[in-house]
């Protein structure tokens, strides 16, 4: 009796220990479950993807980060930082050497890099891609917690938030939501299917995705399908001018794919790969774009 | 030269090129290091480098190696198996089938382990050994084997199972990071862990064939004569199978599918020292890890702060090479 009063005493006194410390050291769970403690700002920071990077030097981390992948060129600055290879091949002797305090990995990082960086007791911080455009203001708010930065997170997200209720303002009175195929530069017809963010936009945009109905993120379209599904307007993603020009002819001069709206109206259209496949602050650009695409009558006041 | 000698000169060979190879896999790397600093780590503990000399550049080299002699180990076993020079564990669809267990394995999720063996690699074995079973009973006539079903067979069933593999990973997690390293293998993501499965399972391979080796030696020349030898025809064989079918699949569950090696090595030194198995095995496994070992440092070198998988190394330089083989060997 008096040996389980004890015990008891102890596991009270126990819990309320883990209560008191819990207060003095903030953690936080990345989106694959590791706890992270939160001390101070982080120095050295290591960025495994584009939007991260992105997002980073928006929250005005510039002289915090110290490594980037080959991919990330935006804002011009990151082009001058240490490239650490790719997403799915980074350097591991160069990121060991560069001594980060932080490495932020993202959905395109393999799982197996992110057990090997955590194998190497690297401190790496894992996020989700996520499958809505409002996805990107959590991301932004869980940069800003793990780099100290929620004032800056606050502040970023705030403008972008208004930013995309006005957009969706301007496009309350739509009522025709016209069909839209999204096709992503490459050889096939890629595109993005009701698991994918970029599904999210075309809604949002008062459209309705071509593949929308395949439960899948992204995949190569079939030629028959987007025949019978008929979209009324194709946007094509693309790196540059050049690769959209290829693109919208190859639409064009294809006699089986008369028949679609879109190539009949010449309703084909160009989006910036970079814009619109990074979960950044800059996807609400591709966004306005969109809207602008599908609903040009909706936004003449020049708003 | 008599054949003692010819031993001798390639196992000196080959231990020159081992120490060679560790000292510039040690050495070599996107972070510059020399002799200096490798010389500061261990002989007065510089901490500077160590996790980059220990954790990626000594596990990898040794990794390299150990998948190169398990490979090698596996594929002159089959050709002994199989009586034929152009057996292998790519020819003969064992590292397909093993591949297709450990992406099944991936994909249902089933990560228990014990003891560093986790259901990947049971999954990948248990793959691997249906495959090459289903390829030992269709290529066998009345005892023997046939040549051309031997590597039909193999060559249907390893595609059928790279198929499946490839649509599972298509199906499945949407990456081609995935896709290329099942299907061409890498050492980019090496650690100690592999090494843990590897390891062992290399060690008690080894064993067993040495100890069998005599009894591979009867197997070749037909198993009626080495039933009448005294060779326990039926046993030998199971046990072989499953040796040659353990160590491709710890390799294929550790590095992804890596070809030639199996077979190349063991058909090159067959031709440098002879048929005999009790030599032939060993040499097999150390060339082959030394060849395996000088593969990955190409392939993590070649290009600047990038990777190459190593299934591109092994075949750029193995098959040139190969054919090179094959036409000396006619003339």
């Amino acid at each position: 009796m008096l040996l389980n009063r004890t015990t008891l005493a102890l596991c009270f006194l126990f819990i309320l220990n883990l209560i008191t410390s819990s207060n003095q050291n903030l953690t936080i769970k990345d989106d694959l479950g590791h706890t992270h403690v939160l001390g101070n700002p982080p120095q050295r920071i290591i960025s495994l993807a584009p939007n991260v990077t992105e997002i980073l030097f928006a929250l005005g981390l510039e002289k915090k980060i110290i490594g980037v992948t080959r991919y990330c060129n935006y804002p011009e600055q990151a082009q001058t930082k240490n490239r650490i290879g790719g997403m799915v091949d980074p350097d591991l002797e160069k990121i060991i050497d560069l001594r980060p305090d932080l490495i932020i990995a993202f959905r395109g990082n393999p799982l197996r890099l992110v057990r090997r960086l955590k194998d190497l007791e690297l401190p790496v911080f894992v996020l989700e891609e996520g499958t809505t455009l409002e996805s990107v203001f959590v991301l932004i708010h869980r940069i800003g917690q793990i780099t100290r930065k929620e004032k800056a997170a606050e502040s970023l997200v705030a403008p972008l938030r208004e930013n995309l209720k006005r957009i969706e303002t301007s496009l309350k009175n739509v009522n025709n939501r016209p069909k839209v195929f999204i096709d992503l530069y490459g050889k096939g017809l890629w595109t993005c299917g009701k698991k994918s963010f970029m599904n999210d936009l075309v809604l949002k945009a008062k459209g309705v995705n071509a593949a929308g109905e395949i439960p899948r993120a992204w995949f190569s379209y079939n030629r028959e399908e987007l025949i019978h599904q008929n979209p009324e307007y194709i946007v094509v993603i693309s790196k540059s001018d050049s690769d959209f020009l290829e693109v919208k002819t190859w639409f064009t001069k294809e006699a089986h794919l008369e028949s679609i709206k879109a190539v009949q109206k010449g309703n084909i259209y160009f989006l910036n790969e970079d814009l619109i496949t990074r979960p950044g602050p800059r996807l609400f650009q591709a966004f306005d774009q969109l809207a602008r695409i599908l609903h040009p009558s909706f936004f003449k006041d020049g708003q | 030269m008599t054949p003692q000698k010819k031993r001798i000169r390639l196992l000196s060979i080959l231990l020159f090129l081992l120490v060679a190879g560790l000292y510039v896999s040690l050495v070599k790397g996107s972070v510059k290091t020399s002799f200096i600093d490798l010389w500061n780590f261990l002989a007065h503990n510089d901490q500077t480098h160590a996790q980059i000399f220990i954790h990626l550049r000594f596990s990898r080299a040794l990794l390299a190696f150990l998948v190169g002699a398990c490979l090698s180990l596996s594929g002159a076993i089959l050709q002994g198996y199989f009586q034929n020079p152009m057996a292998g564990p790519f020819v003969v669809g064992v590292s397909s089938g093993a591949s297709f267990g450990a992406v099944l394995a991936l994909i249902l999720g089933v990560n228990m382990s014990f003891w560093g063996f986790s259901m990947q690699n049971v999954f990948a074995f248990g793959s691997g050994l249906a495959i090459v079973s289903l390829v030992y009973i269709l290529s066998q006539r009345k005892g023997t084997f046939k040549v051309e079903t031997l590597l039909l067979t193999g060559i249907a069933a390893g595609a059928l199972a790279s198929s499946l593999t490839s649509f599972l990973i298509f199906f499945k997690s949407e990456s081609f990071e995935q896709a290329v390293f099942w299907l061409l293998g890498s050492f980019h993501l090496a650690d100690w862990n592999h090494f843990r499965v590897i390891f062992p399972t290399f060690i008690f391979c080894f064993f067993v064939s040495q100890w069998l080796a005599k009894d591979m030696n009867l197997l070749v020349m037909g198993d009626e004569i080495a039933q009448s030898l005294g060779c326990s025809v039926s046993r030998t064989r199971k046990i072989f199978l499953v040796v040659s079918t353990l160590l491709a699949s710890s390799s294929v569950s550790v590095s992804g599918i890596v070809g030639f090696v199996g077979l190349i090595i063991p058909h090159w030194v067959r031709l440098l020292i002879g048929p005999d198995h009790r030599y032939l095995f060993f040499s097999s496994s150390i060339m082959g890890g030394v060849f395996l070992m000088f593969c990955d440092l190409l392939a993590r070198t070649i290009l600047s702060g990038s990777e190459l998988p190593i299934g591109i190394i092994t075949a750029a330089v193995g098959a040139p090479f190969f054919i090179y083989l094959l036409n000396q060997r006619r003339r």
